[in-house]
């Protein structure tokens, strides 16, 4: 028995021995040197894994980019090549298991919230050719103070805001008269949102519900964030130093219930549609065959509304060469402004006083993985696709807005136009906090919510008090969700 | 009598635990009792008493087992195992090349040491057990038994044990891993801001806490708790009711063209579910053409699915699960009732039974006894049934009084927002635990009061 049991409990001693001791010694380790990784000298003879969007692979921008700066870089034996993942390939799932891309080029929410937890680089942005030609608005977006230092993260390329499409050809023939009030050759309707709402409701009423004028999904977030952005609204407080405090939600902020008005006027014209993601899917085909007569979207789609365009006028001018088709659909689709919304918030009120609309923004930019072998290839790789031959070129194929302003001001126009609502802060770039999330599943519930009531004409958001006390409970619904589990 | 065996069940099955537990202790006092030198020598390292009985094979085999578990220990599976207490104290920061913990990395690795070291043990006493019994085999007048029949019983009398082995590890990495894991994520605080790089902590039973005792989540938990067992037990009366009947009406000799009424429940079963469900969401849809055909005929479009339409949306959602769901039953339903006993009809019918009371006394018994498993899978599935309303209502992010969540998302849909969409993942963790708790409650509570169980022989 003594024996049995003593070899018995030394095995069992041992074991538990091995498992403490080399436990305990597993889990120390050696304090690390923190290194700097952008030494300036080259790493050679290295690949970089670049993920881009998918319009860059379409229009061969992409491939054209990489041939060039591999030609540029053959003498140290840098290529450069399609990461080939989807254009939202998540970094922070990737990066640290050792096989996401090396340069990436996202949206700066999806950007910053790799920032966020490390997992992109802080660049030597100063000290790059290009940091002077972006203008300090731009860069503001790739900003954070992380333990008291500021870091940028990207470089900004391609500035996004909201702008209204429209049908030249499908104004009224005597807009000039009926529809120019100051005479200054543009129609009114697409410059006040007020006009706009007239319109649209007069094509609505003379064509039974079949044609439509401004169309567009009025529970997307992301369009109709502006006009309570407008009106005074803010997503989360910013501290002195610029700072996102996410304890700090301001929708019901200021006037913002004339914005939740705006959204419930728009349904009034539209149709059943317009509380789901329905009209998106399809303005590109309806605008095109001239259902829609306007709609509001983002400038790098432009080339996909003028296919739709030309494909459905080909289809009823049989007899047109593609050459004319082309020249008249260019010459009938118009990328404009948003138009300017009534300072009374009220879309009946035609001659009150307006004011330009402030909306929801992002800036698109190229960043470095953490995790990249390579951070001084990857960084000249950066300052070649940002030089403004590249720049210009991106524009060129891709209809993008440049943040470079010696780009900008070769190209005019509207990105002229996008670039002045920058610099004038019209444009509220959107926060790369996580908890941005949380924020756009509430806001899209209200935004159906309010736009269904608007559609059915119902009583559950007529008044301004019920508006004012829905944007309140908004901000209380999104509070909870972001602080109550964290 | 039936009662008196329900009763006891569960009595038996702790007073048959305690047994064999005790059996076990007193063969183990035994064995360190009557033990000799060679047991001893297994005891500390293992497969030596076996060696010293020239059963050379087995003890190296042994022995290998033992010194891979030492090399593992030291290699990685101490290390791991203290992991799974610590979840990691050092932050990585790739800015700097800094490499550090990843708590959930250490999770995993620390579970899976926990997995090795059960098999250790295992095979640590099937190595003490082997060698107590070549003893008392030499004890007793035989010779022990050789390499060639020991690899003779793995196929003869203990076979199970060499088929079982490969599934048994497979079930161990690949279900019991994940499972453990997801229960133990339950208890940190896992999600949120707390992704890697940033360490993981455990954090007890807080997640529970928040789910049950702060205000608006506990709201929600509730709603959705309530609704979510209303849907379970509706869905399931009306497929299985629905399909009995629809089996029971094409069974009957006055149907004519029985094969071509039947083809169209199977044609609607077959379809793929998303398929239907998509095209139920466009039918019912605020544009679709339910309201085209409305508002032509000078009525006001209904929104079905809209984002204050609790109990259409609702409807719809049964409606749509009916209409995948019954097929699957009327196939069930019309393969019993063809072994049903058609004298037992015959003696109700002289009896003067009507065809309600022939349905309610003979068929429906039968057929639940039959079904009554079935049944419990079809609520479990409906409990956890999570495409119904993630395709129908999708554009409906959240509702009035819940919090990240709608009016019509069920328990898994809940989770399912809060894991993947919000990144809240132990607090659903922590749903899927409860979730878990209560099907396995439910279903074992109804099993045990079924017929299926209490009445196991009636129609043996």
């Amino acid at each position: 028995m003594t024996k049995t049991l003593s070899l018995f409990l030394a095995h069992a001693f041992i074991v538990i021995a091995l498992i403490t001791t080399f436990g305990v010694l597993g889990l120390q380790r050696e304090e690390q040197e923190a290194q700097e990784r952008f030494t300036g000298v080259l790493e050679e003879n290295v690949t970089l894994r670049i993920l881009d969007n998918d319009t860059a692979k379409e229009t061969g921008y992409l491939d054209e980019l990489l041939a060039a700066f591999n030609a540029e870089y053959a003498q140290y034996g840098i290529t450069a090549v399609d990461a080939n993942m989807g254009a939202y390939t998540d970094l922070e799932k990737l990066g640290p298991a050792g096989y996401g891309p090396d340069i990436v080029y996202q949206a700066n929410d999806v950007l910053m919230r790799y920032a966020e937890n490390r997992h992109i680089q802080p660049l030597p942005a100063e000290s790059m050719e290009v940091y002077a030609e972006i203008p300090s608005e731009a860069w503001d977006a790739y900003q954070s103070t992380m333990e008291g230092t500021e870091y940028t993260f990207a470089v900004p390329v391609n500035v996004q805001e909201p702008l209204l499409y429209y049908r030249k050809d499908l104004l009224p023939e005597n807009w000039q008269e009926t529809w120019d009030d100051d005479g200054n050759g543009v129609p009114d309707m697409v410059e006040n949102w007020a006009d706009l709402f007239a319109y649209s409701a007069q094509v609505k009423a003379e064509s039974n519900g079949t044609r439509y004028g401004y169309m567009k999904s009025l529970n997307d977030q992301y369009f109709a964030a502006g006009y309570f952005l407008s009106y005074g609204a803010y997503i989360f407080g910013q501290d002195e130093t610029g700072e996102y405090d996410t304890e700090d939600i301001g929708f019901s902020a200021g006037e913002s219930y004339k914005g939740a008005r705006i959204i419930r006027q728009l349904a009034t014209v539209m149709d059943n549609n317009c509380a789901d993601d329905t009209i998106t899917t399809s303005a590109y085909e309806l605008l095109g065959n001239g259902t829609y007569f306007a709609t509001m979207t983002t400038p790098d789609v432009y080339e996909s509304f003028i296919d739709e365009f030309a494909s459905s006028w080909s289809r009823t001018h049989r007899d047109w060469t593609e050459e004319e088709v082309d020249a008249y659909v260019r010459e009938n689709l118009f990328m404009t402004k948003v138009p300017a919304l009534p300072v009374s918030g009220d879309l009946t009120d035609r001659e009150g006083e307006t004011m330009e609309m402030t909306v929801m923004g992002g800036i698109h930019g190229y960043a470095i993985s953490s995790y990249t072998k390579s951070p001084n290839a990857a960084l000249a790789f950066i300052e070649f696709a940002t030089s403004e031959e590249w720049i210009a070129r991106r524009c060129e194929l891709l209809g993008i807005v440049p943040a470079r302003t010696d780009v900008m001001e070769a190209e005019g126009g509207v990105a002229a136009d996008v670039y002045d609502d920058l610099i004038a802060d019209r444009i509220y770039i959107m926060p790369g906090e996580r908890a941005m999330t949380q924020v756009w599943a509430s806001f899209g519930s209200l935004l159906r919510f309010i736009a269904e009531d608007g559609l059915r004409g119902g009583s559950t958001y007529d008044t301004d008090e019920k508006l004012i006390a829905a944007m309140e409970a908004l901000d209380a619904e999104i509070y909870s969700a972001i602080h109550t589990l964290s | 009598m039936a009662d008196m065996q329900y009763k006891s069940a569960p009595r038996e099955f702790f007073e048959n635990l305690a047994e064999k537990i005790k059996k076990k202790w007193r063969a183990f006092c035994a064995m360190l009792r009557h033990g000799n030198v060679r047991v001893a020598c297994s005891m500390l390292i293992m497969g030596t008493g076996q060696m010293m009985y020239r059963q050379w094979a087995k003890g190296a085999l042994y022995l290998l087992v033992q010194a891979g578990f030492i090399v593992y220990l030291v290699l990685t599976g101490a290390r791991d195992f203290f992991g799974l207490f610590t979840l990691g104290s050092v932050e990585a920061n790739p800015w700097y090349g800094i490499e550090g913990d990843n708590s959930v990395i250490m999770l995993i690795t620390g579970i899976l040491s926990v997995i090795v070291m059960v098999i250790y043990v295992s095979l640590y006493i099937a190595n003490v057990r082997g060698i107590y019994a070549t003893q008392l085999r030499v004890e007793a007048g035989k010779k022990p038994a050789t390499f060639r029949q020991d690899v003779a019983q793995m196929f003869d009398r203990k076979f199970y044990r060499t088929v079982l082995f490969l599934p048994v590890i497979g079930v161990c990495i690949f279900n019991v891993l994940p499972i453990v894991f997801m229960i133990l994520i339950a208890f940190t605080n896992y999600g949120g801001d707390i992704v890697p790089p940033k360490l993981v902590d455990w954090v007890g039973f807080e997640n529970f806490g928040k789910l049950v005792a702060v205000g608006e989540y506990t709201t929600t938990f509730f709603k959705i708790l309530g609704w979510n067992i209303l849907w379970a037990v509706a869905s399931t009366a009306i497929n299985y009711f629905g399909g009995l009947a629809l089996a029971l009406l094409l069974n009957k000799k006055c149907v004519k063209g029985k094969v071509f009424w039947r083809f169209f429940p199977i044609l609607a079963y077959a379809i793929p579910g998303f398929i239907t469900m998509l095209g139920f969401k466009y039918m019912f849809a605020n544009g679709g053409p339910i309201n085209y055909y409305i508002t032509q005929g000078g009525g006001s479009a209904i929104f079905f699915l809209g984002a204050n339409s609790t109990w259409p949306a609702r409807l719809i959602g049964l409606m749509v699960n009916a209409w995948i769901s019954i097929p699957s039953s009327m196939l069930l339903a019309t393969g019993i009732l063809s072994n049903a006993n058609k004298d037992q009809y015959e003696a109700a019918r002289i009896d003067g039974a009507n065809a309600f009371q022939q349905f309610w006394y003979l068929t429906l018994p039968f057929v639940v006894f039959a079904t009554t498993p079935v049944i419990l899978s079809q609520f479990i599935g409906n409990f956890n049934n999570f495409g119904v309303f993630y395709f129908l209502r999708s554009d409906v992010s959240s509702s009035a009084g819940y919090v990240l969540a709608n009016d019509t998302d069920l328990l898994i849909n809940w989770l399912y927002k809060m894991s993947i969409d919000n990144n809240y993942y132990s607090i659903g963790a922590a749903i899927s635990l409860i979730i878990f708790i209560i099907t396995s409650v439910i279903s074992l509570v109804v099993y045990i009061f079924s017929p299926s169980y209490r009445q196991e022989e009636t129609y043996r």
